[in-house]
């Protein structure tokens, strides 16, 4: 069996058992009215599927647009750019990225991130090391008008100095906080991100600090 | 002459163009319009206007420059570049310094033909709510073959009351210009050479998202045996129609320009605005005002709360990833409507709709595209 065949039984596997696993969940996009666009979506989340991709985050788009009264192709399209960006995601952040990890880098190419900038976050932490929420800050402050090369600078330097997830998702919150009181989101992350670095240690320590092996 | 003028500007906007693209944040704006233009001693004139600016934000500074040019027949006739720096400081997230340089060609039928070059400083202090700033500028310009010069310093202050902007400021010139003030009404009493002028300025704004209204009202008077004293009133205002697409509109009187070489006068412009570069937001209309916090728990995760500020006799709902994007029904608290809900640490969507309204996302947060032609915000729990 060629691959090309084993790739179709398996997308007619995928989306004879998808519509089961739809209703099993209570899923809302059994709520689209139009029988042809709701075949479509369960169609391109069981392609997805089939692909490897999580289905959890291509649900919620597909009840985002329910909830938002989009249309059903409105909807298959939307999951489908979104099945795009996962898979997008997976290849940037391999070689093995979990669920988090690929929603975080998806939505990071939504917001404008340049695909390349993936790359380089994944690399400022070692191997086996969540980037989820690195890559969720990066979004925030792109999606704020901080320049991406900029938020990325930052946010590496924070990451390679050993920076906890907790302390980078930190600095977004600070960083909102700095916005609604009038400055400028930039200026805010410059400040910010000074005021995380110093309490990190400095580049040589943290090199000495980290597992022989462990950077990639 | 225009040809050349045209040829150069058509050569900024290529090269405009071209560095807008090259660099996603860059934002590329063109703007074409028409006006009526009087100037003092001369019946009005119609006018064309073609105007382009490219701003580019990047990591220390942000760059801006623009060009325009306004052309009516051969009386009028001007194209003026401005490339500025805003540069913040290391010390200080409220200090920063505007460095910039100004050129202007130009034809005109009240004061002579030429051209001018002037450098400017602005140090300014911004505070959430308030700010002022302080400035030093110097010009020198060409007329008909006769060379000046022209100084200015300016301070003034600004302070927001939530959509309402009011500033003040001084400026003093002192200039050797005199047939641009000659022409513009200003006469000295001595044969003094330089021209003392101060302009007290009063700005009203009002901004609501990408609309803003603008009244500036200028006192000038003349100093020591320079006879000058002129009221004058503008007004501009911008209506952003689509994501791309704005009207412009202004009308009053311009006040001679020293600095630029341009002289006083009387007028109406109406023009179109296209923009271009990282695409903005839908514009949406505020009708409520929703804002979103989280009180992060010491073990990670936190709470998000949202409130919105709306009557008592509306449905207000809210939605997000943590109620996989089901409406959930706020509650009434006092004068607000009131969501709690228990995030996980990681990036969450939240958007609120009123009366089944248009999906919102809180002010305060973070706004991305949702795939639907709307909007959510965006929050990151640590």
């Amino acid at each position: 069996m060629n691959r090309h065949r084993v790739l179709f039984v398996a997308l007619v596997l995928a989306s004879v058992s998808v519509a089961p696993a739809l209703r099993a969940q209570g899923s809302r996009v059994l709520g689209i009215a139009d029988a042809r666009a709701r075949a479509a979506v369960e169609r391109e989340i069981a392609q997805a599927e089939a692909r490897g991709l999580p289905v959890r985050p291509l649900l919620a788009k597909a009840h985002e647009g329910v909830t938002k009264r989009a249309t059903g192709e409105r909807i298959r399209v939307a999951v489908a750019s979104q099945a795009r960006r996962l898979e997008q995601a997976r290849d940037l952040l391999a070689p093995s990225p979990s669920e988090a990890e690929l929603v975080a880098g998806a939505d990071a190419l939504a917001v404008g991130v340049p695909a390349p900038m993936l790359k380089k976050v994944r690399a400022a932490y070692p191997a086996g090391h969540s980037v989820a929420m690195p890559l969720d800050v990066l979004t925030e402050l792109v999606a704020r008008g901080v320049p991406a090369n900029h938020a990325l600078e930052q946010i590496t330097q924070l990451m390679t100095r050993g920076a906890t997830p907790t302390q980078i998702a930190s600095l977004g919150a600070s960083v909102q906080a700095d916005v609604a009181a009038g400055l400028t989101p930039d200026a805010a992350l410059e400040v910010r991100a000074r005021g995380v670095m110093s309490l990190l240690p400095s580049p040589a320590a943290a090199a000495a600090l980290a597992p022989r092996g462990s950077r990639p | 002459m225009i040809p050349t003028r045209l040829v150069a500007l058509g050569f900024l906007l290529l090269c405009a163009s071209r560095a807008g693209g090259a660099q996603r944040a860059s934002e590329l704006r063109l703007e074409v319009g028409t006006a009526s233009f009087s100037q003092r001693g001369f019946d009005a004139e119609r006018a064309a206007l073609l105007a382009v600016l490219w701003r580019r934000p990047a990591e220390r500074w942000t760059f801006l420059t623009s060009g325009n040019l306004t052309y009516a027949a051969d009386s009028l006739a001007a194209a003026q570049g401005v490339a500025v720096v805003d540069l913040p400081w290391n010390v200080s997230e409220r200090l920063r310094t505007e460095l910039g340089v100004a050129g202007a060609s130009f034809s005109l039928r009240s004061v002579g033909r030429g051209g001018n070059g002037n450098l400017f400083a602005r140090q300014h202090f911004v505070g959430p709510t308030r700010g002022s700033f302080i400035g030093l500028a110097g010009g020198r310009t060409s007329r008909d073959g006769v060379g000046s010069d022209s100084w200015s310093v300016d301070a003034g202050l600004w302070k927001r009351f939530g959509v309402l902007y009011l500033s003040g400021a001084l400026t003093h010139f002192s200039s050797s210009d005199w047939p641009l003030l000659y022409a513009s009404g200003v006469f000295t009493a001595t044969n003094d050479d330089r021209f003392e002028l101060l302009d007290k300025m009063l700005t009203v704004q009002v901004r609501n998202g990408p609309h803003d209204f603008t009244l500036n009202f200028i006192a000038r008077d003349g100093l020591g045996a320079t006879a000058a004293r002129n009221r004058t009133l503008t007004a501009s205002g911008t209506l952003q129609l689509t994501e791309r697409f704005a009207l412009l509109a202004s009308g009053g009187r311009k006040l001679a320009d020293p600095m630029r070489g341009l002289p006083q006068a009387d007028f109406v412009t109406a023009s179109a605005r296209v923009s271009f570069g990282p695409k903005p937001l839908p514009v949406m209309q505020r009708s409520v005002i929703a804002e979103a916090g989280v009180m992060a728990f010491a073990g990670g995760g936190g709470e998000l709360v949202v409130r919105v500020l709306a009557s008592e006799s509306i449905l207000v709902e809210i939605a997000g990833d943590f109620s996989d994007w089901a409406p959930l029904p706020m509650e009434r608290e006092g004068t607000f409507w009131v969501a709690r809900a228990r995030l996980r640490p990681g990036k969450h969507r939240v958007a609120v709709r009123v009366n089944l309204g248009e999906w919102r996302a809180p002010r305060n947060l973070a706004r991305v595209r949702d795939d639907y032609g709307g909007e959510a915000g965006l929050v990151v729990v640590p």
